[in-house]
């Protein structure tokens, strides 16, 4: 077991980062923001903590820490220039947003060490420091899942127009939610950073926006859990698929393919539908006239979309 | 309608409430007063400007002139969710429930405006449903329903959801946009009979509907509009007996009946 754990430390460390970066994806996605900008904000706080430790030598609690306040704050910042955006336009933004960190991060001179990046970040963060931060996330995040701060969030996601009416501040929820998608992916980027001891511009880059995504939708976008599991396997599935040899990227991407088609509610969301089913209850079980009257609508609106895209519709 | 009295005589008044989008005018120099402890109904055909008028109300769209006030104080510069914690509270013209929220859940989301930030001990402990939310689900009879999802429930019964979340927020105003809409006729009764309850109870309440039987028996003064102003005002018989409302609205037909 000890062997298994000093061979696989990289791997066990990768899990608990991918983590807080999924959730920097997912949070916004909980209150049906499309933002991307927690990628931007794992660069921002990698070399926000880098810089502090390379130059300042501080200790690692304080140079996260800063990281996530600094990212916090851009967030929130960032939250009000897109204020007006929605969808996919608010994606994009968000999508340019993770670019132009990595450009400021490419020309940024000796502050960031350009194209080479930021070399000898040597801290005392350990694996255990990771994963105490991890618990403590997962459990104030499992505070916005039940009770009234879940009910305030589903009402957001799902309709702001009736929240707003119901006397739930919506813009500042959104605002919030930046700023906390701004803080989870400094956390996970400077403490990458530190683990790693060096940060370079192209960790910075789409692949990671992807990365993200994928943990989420896969693993489960409504629960900290999806996004733990999500994780949990995209971490340790190319090293599985190690064993494929070249084959490797086509098997990952089937994998993907398959679970978005056949798990639209992610690894998680099948499960409890697996439990509910047990206990014999089934959340779809009799819909009403009218939603079965949308769900004809909706498909025909699908089958009238992909005529026109194969991608890009769930 | 005396000048004398010292509290606000009104709970909601609007006047001049305009709504234009571009050159269409919506609503265009609407206006009511509502006393407490009365049932006022908005009747017209489609497209007068009737939920326009009430999303005005609810600040939803902003309007293009007039003045709202609740309880005497001009709220027509506020934001849309200050106004649940004044004691106003909606329903929808179609039902918009949350999909993964139970009804019970739906209900207490209603009831969340009394306990702004939500108590501490709601975060961490039990999240038990109040005082407010049982009585909301027990008037609107979704006793044997209240664990069940949305998706679970009949249309009328939906409807019924609707009503309770507004009522769970215990309103000084309740307004409601089609209320029956898709209810059988027992159903229909007995949604009547609840807001007279209400109304008895001291709850001044603002309904769109189009079903005229209804907004007869369950009025006390109805308001008819049409391309966006008012065509007729007065008790519900008066109301629906006014030359202009039986051509504009209720058609022949309507005129034989009565």
């Amino acid at each position: 077991m000890i062997g298994w754990y000093e061979a696989n430390i990289v791997l066990i460390e990768a899990t608990f980062l991918n983590f807080l970066l999924a959730l920097s994806i997912q949070v916004p996605l909980r209150v049906g923001v499309f933002s991307f900008a927690g990628v931007g904000s794992y660069g921002l706080g990698a070399y926000t903590a880098a810089i502090l430790t390379i130059r300042y030598d501080v200790p690692a609690f304080v140079a996260i820490g800063a990281a996530v306040v600094f990212a916090a704050v851009v967030g929130y910042l960032f939250s009000l220039i897109v204020a007006r955006l929605n969808g996919l336009y608010l994606a994009m933004a968000t999508i340019a947003f993770v670019l132009i960190i990595s450009v400021l991060a490419t020309n940024g001179g000796e502050l960031t060490g350009g194209a080479n990046g930021l070399y000898g970040a040597l801290s005392d963060l350990t694996t255990g420091g990771v994963v105490a931060v991890c618990v403590v996330v997962a459990f104030l995040l499992a505070l916005t899942e039940r009770g009234p701060l879940r009910r305030r969030i589903e009402a957001v996601r799902e309709d702001p127009e009736l929240s707003m009416s119901m006397g739930i501040g919506v813009v500042t929820v959104r605002q919030l939610a930046f700023t906390v998608s701004g803080a989870l992916g400094a956390c996970a980027g400077a403490m990458n950073a530190l683990l790693r001891t060096t940060v370079s511009p192209e960790e910075i880059n789409f692949h990671l926006i992807v990365l993200a995504l994928t943990m989420v939708i896969i693993g489960g976008s409504r629960s900290w859990m999806g996004a733990f599991i999500g994780a949990v396997i995209f971490t340790w599935l190319p090293s599985m698929l190690a064993t494929t040899g070249r084959w490797q990227d086509v098997v990952y991407g089937l994998i993907i393919i398959l679970a978005a088609i056949f798990m639209p509610t992610g690894l998680l969301g099948l499960v409890q539908s697996l439990y509910q089913k047990l206990r014999g209850r089934s959340r779809t079980a009799a819909p009403a006239e009218p939603p079965a009257e949308e769900a004809v609508e909706e498909r025909a609106m699908l089958q009238a979309l992909s005529g026109e895209s194969k991608e890009g519709v769930r | 309608m005396t000048t004398t009295e010292t509290a606000a005589p009104y709970v909601l008044e609007a006047e001049d409430v305009a709504v234009h989008y571009g050159g269409i005018k919506a609503v265009d120099g609407f206006g009511l007063r509502l006393p407490p402890g009365k049932i006022y109904g908005i009747l017209g055909p489609n497209g007068s400007g009737k939920s326009t008028f009430l999303a005005a109300v609810t600040r939803l769209v902003p309007l293009t002139r007039g003045r709202l006030l609740l309880d005497g104080k001009e709220y027509h510069s506020e934001p849309p969710m200050k106004l649940a914690r004044k004691g106003l509270a909606r329903t929808f013209q179609t039902v918009r429930l949350l999909p993964e929220l139970t009804v019970l859940q739906n209900v207490q989301l209603g009831a969340d405006i009394n306990d702004p930030r939500g108590r501490l001990r709601s975060w961490l402990g039990r999240d038990r449903p109040s005082e407010a939310v049982e009585e909301a689900i027990e008037r609107t009879g979704l006793g044997d329903v209240r664990n069940a999802w949305p998706t679970e429930l009949s249309y009328g019964m939906a409807r019924r959801v609707e009503i309770a979340r507004a009522l769970a927020a215990r309103p000084r105003l309740l307004l409601l946009d089609e209320p029956t809409a898709g209810m059988n006729h027992s159903e229909r009764q007995e949604v009547s009979e609840l807001m007279q309850k209400l109304r008895d109870e001291g709850l001044a309440q603002l309904i769109v509907e189009h079903d005229v039987q209804m907004m007869v028996d369950t009025c006390d003064h109805l308001v008819a509009m049409n391309f966006g102003s008012l065509v007729a005002e007065g008790s519900p018989q008066e109301v629906v007996s006014h030359p202009a409302v039986q051509e504009a609205y209720l058609g022949k037909r309507w005129r034989s009946h009565a």
